[in-house]
């Protein structure tokens, strides 16, 4: 197990490496430049110079847009970062790495909590709804899901924040702390919890659906198979039949699900951060990405990718342990 | 509405569905049936889950050498196109300690018949819509507590004699109390707390009191259901290979069989039971297969453990659901041989179900041959294969190659099984019949006896018959 891991880190390298290289061609071939973005008004006015603009490009390292130039770059960035430096982000004027630690804790507590949200009302929903398959209670959770599953998540964010913050005025509209009252400690904690709410509501609500169809689809497939016919012949009551032989082949597929969720517990969520102004890492991005701030959209892409070689190398191995047939090769 | 019987509410619903001239069902005849489907459903269903006194699905035994009497019993799914009579009226009986052999092709109804004494029909389509399942129990006596009785070991003398107290009542034979490791339990004053001793039944295990009884299956709800499966009435499946969870071991399923049905068994004593049992099936090294998991064993290894399994309770039957079809010839040998071995061991019945013919000679003392969900004869062995006389068994006979007789080619019967939503009125194997007679136009023949053990429904055989008797 212990060559299994090595090996397939080793893999990682390889891919991580590729997927750099593809990520940073990418950016630079975007028709999107920050030092023009930045100094174009300021040329119409005229108090800089052609000149000018070219020698800041220089500085900041995107002057060349030839392919020997974006070669260049790439290795200039690679070096560095395999040095532990992400470079400085042009938007924030801060190394990248320090932003990213600072915002992501804020997307990953919202994520967190609302994916145990999700897994604590989708599992037990999705083995009910397939023990009583088309009864009621499978039909009308089927169908709110499928309602939750199909709302766009700007839009329900929206929808949520109209009839939750502005009509009844339970929830504040926007933002992670309130701006008007100072807080400080455990109340600034409860205040920054309040504010997440309703991004965390959005988020069970877009999620729950699928992994309730999901559980539920698992568990009718085991529902058929013959080992439960032969936990009924034992004599064992539905309740052990279920919670106990259906369950535990059920949740083969989930956990390894849950591992490959990695990505989007840090990640951030990108248009429901903006919709509720949260300066989580989502948003971060979300803004560099519309300047061209080229280092701090590597270091971002870099991250997801990390951890989604992580979140898979973790669902193998979950996959080990919740399953006994599958033993890990050298 | 519930006065009605259940077939009778089948027939009204379904009026109106069903022409002649189509396959097909239009959409105003699918939704007459899913209607009906869905009333009858709820209505059977209900009655699974209600809370039923004892008295309401106790009755009598026909002859109380049998252990299970089938007694007209019909299963039938109902499904969108239709109801599809799996079993239709199958009526014979497992004597005590014998085998039965339940014989004939895929699809006849062989399996449900089975399932349906186990009432474990794939519900909720699959339902016991008529008829009744006797079954001859020996169920533990409840006290006021709702608690089995337990028979206690009482004090003897150096004789053998028991020793009675003042009264004339025997003194029950009493120990102290001890904890885990052994120590002997004080209560305040320093004396050892005693407790009765329990009687061990042959098993090893804690002896109960137990009274025989007699249950109708198809009546008793699956609460009540659940104390005879796996206890009284064990079940071995086709598939090995499925037949076990993948994600527990060996062990683990089969302590939960002994765990459940034994009052008073610990995990100690479940996992020595397991153990064996595992021995007992022929599995020399026990403690290591009930640590591992089913894949790690081979298909007859699996089988082995299924019996293992469901020889943990001793059960008073055993139904084997071609036990053996999965396996390859050398390895079916030895679990054939192990099931006779078994059913001495256990003084139980076995009803094994196959549609291998040269399984049912070696193994059965009676047979019954299924056709399409109707029993077309049914006798002893001897009846069946030195007598046979309904043309579908002597087609099952024909169509089994045989040893040192070369042939050019191995005859199989013509056609097919008919639809089994849309049966015909006559004779079901009339249509893949050779030797038809006129009479065979009529109603489906009645299964009539030709002698003491030997019952057949064909018309011809019953003309063939007469006249021997006539001559």
């Amino acid at each position: 197990m212990a060559k299994y891991i090595i090996k397939r880190i080793l893999y990682s390298i390889l891919v991580l490496l590729l997927v750099s290289m593809l990520i940073y061609g990418l950016v630079r071939l975007l028709p999107n430049d920050y030092v023009e973005n930045k100094l174009l008004p300021m040329l119409n006015q005229g108090t800089v110079s052609e000149d000018d603009i070219q020698r800041m490009k220089e500085l900041y390292g995107i002057a060349d847009n030839s392919f020997g130039g974006i070669v260049k770059g790439y290795f200039g960035w690679l070096g560095n970062a395999l040095k532990g430096d992400l470079g400085i982000s042009f938007k924030y004027s801060e190394p990248v790495a320090k932003v990213i630690g600072r915002s992501m804790w804020v997307s990953f507590i919202i994520a967190v909590l609302a994916y145990i949200l999700v897994y604590l009302i989708a599992i037990p929903l999705g083995i009910k709804s397939a023990v009583k398959q088309y009864s009621v209670l499978d039909y009308s959770v089927t169908t709110f899901t499928m309602i939750g599953i199909s709302l766009p998540g700007f839009f329900l964010a929206t929808a949520l924040i109209k009839i939750f913050a502005v009509d009844l005025g339970w929830f504040p509209q926007q933002g992670l702390e309130d701006a008007t009252t100072l807080n400080e400690g455990f109340s600034r904690f409860l205040d920054q919890v309040y504010h997440c709410i309703l991004p965390m509501a959005t988020l069970v609500i877009l999620s729950v659906g699928g992994t309730m169809r999901h559980t539920r689809t698992n568990t009718l497939e085991v529902l058929n198979a013959d080992y439960i016919r032969t936990a009924r012949a034992k004599g064992l009551s539905e309740k052990t039949v279920v919670y106990k032989h259906v369950f535990r082949n059920t949740m083969i597929p989930m956990v390894t699900m849950m591992a490959g969720v990695l990505p989007s517990l840090f990640g951030g969520a990108m248009i429901l951060e903006n919709v509720f102004s949260l300066p989580g890492i989502g948003k971060l991005a979300y803004d560099a990405l519309v300047v061209g701030d080229i280092p701090f959209i590597m270091g971002y892409e870099m991250f997801l990718a990390i951890l989604t070689v992580i979140g898979t190398l973790l669902s193998d191995i979950a996959y080990v342990l919740v399953d006994p047939r599958i033993k890990l090769g050298k | 509405m519930s006065d009605k019987t259940i077939l009778q509410q089948i027939e009204e619903g379904y009026q109106g569905v069903g022409r002649k001239d189509s396959h097909y069902i239009s959409a105003k005849e699918g939704r007459i049936i899913s209607r009906t489907n869905s009333r009858i459903i709820s209505r059977l269903e209900k009655n699974k889950k209600r809370k039923a006194d004892e008295s309401e699905y106790t009755t009598e035994m026909r002859d109380p050498n049998n252990i299970v009497e089938f007694d007209n019993l019909h299963t039938y799914f109902f499904t969108d196109s239709g109801v599809v009579k799996s079993v239709d009226g199958v009526s014979f009986e497992i004597p005590q300690g014998s085998v039965v052999g339940v014989v004939g092709e895929s699809g006849c109804g062989k399996s449900v018949t089975s399932l349906s004494l186990m009432q474990l029909v794939q519900a909720p389509q699959g339902q016991i819509v008529e008829g009744s399942i006797r079954f001859q129990t020996s169920d533990f006596v409840y006290g006021e507590d709702g608690k089995p009785i337990p028979i206690y070991e009482y004090a003897k003398d150096e004789n053998g004699n028991t020793l009675t107290d003042e009264k004339g009542e025997p003194v029950v034979l009493t120990r102290p109390v001890t904890d885990k490791k052994g120590n002997v339990k004080k209560d305040k004053n320093g004396e050892p707390v005693m407790e009765k001793v329990q009687a061990v039944d042959e098993n090893g295990f804690p002896a109960f009191e137990r009274e025989p009884k007699t249950y109708d299956v198809a009546k008793m709800p699956t609460s009540q259901m659940r104390k005879i499966r796996g206890k009284e009435i064990a079940m071995i499946f086709q598939e090995p290979m499925t037949s076990l969870n993948p994600v527990f071991t060996v062990g683990n399923q089969m302590d939960e069989v002994v765990l459940l049905h034994v009052p008073g068994a610990t995990r100690e004593s479940a996992k020595a039971r397991s153990i064996e049992m595992l021995r007992l099936v022929g599995i020399a090294e026990g403690e290591m297969v009930y640590k591992k998991y089913p894949h790690e064993l081979s298909g007859g290894m699996r089988q082995r453990v299924m019996i293992a399994m469901a020889l943990s309770c001793n059960p008073r039957l055993i139904i084997a659901d071609e036990p053996t079809t999965a396996l390859d010839v050398t390895i079916q040998a030895q679990i054939l041989e192990l099931l006779k071995n078994v059913k001495e061991k256990i003084h139980g019945s076995i009803m094994l179900i196959t549609h291998d013919l040269g399984v049912i000679a070696g193994m059965a003392d009676y047979v019954v041959v299924m056709y399409a969900g109707r029993i077309v004869e049914k006798g002893t062995v001897e009846d069946i294969f030195y007598r046979p006389m309904h043309p579908y068994t002597v087609g099952l006979q024909k169509s089994k190659p045989v040893v040192n007789q070369k042939t050019d080619w191995l005859y199989s019967i013509p056609g097919q099984v008919p639809n089994p939503i849309d049966m015909p009125d006559y004779c079901y194997f009339k249509d893949r019949c050779q030797s038809c007679i006129d009479a065979c136009n009529g109603d489906y023949p009645p299964l009539v006896q030709v002698s003491d053990t030997h019952f057949v429904a064909c018309y011809r055989a019953l003309s063939e018959q007469k006249e021997g008797k006539d001559e």
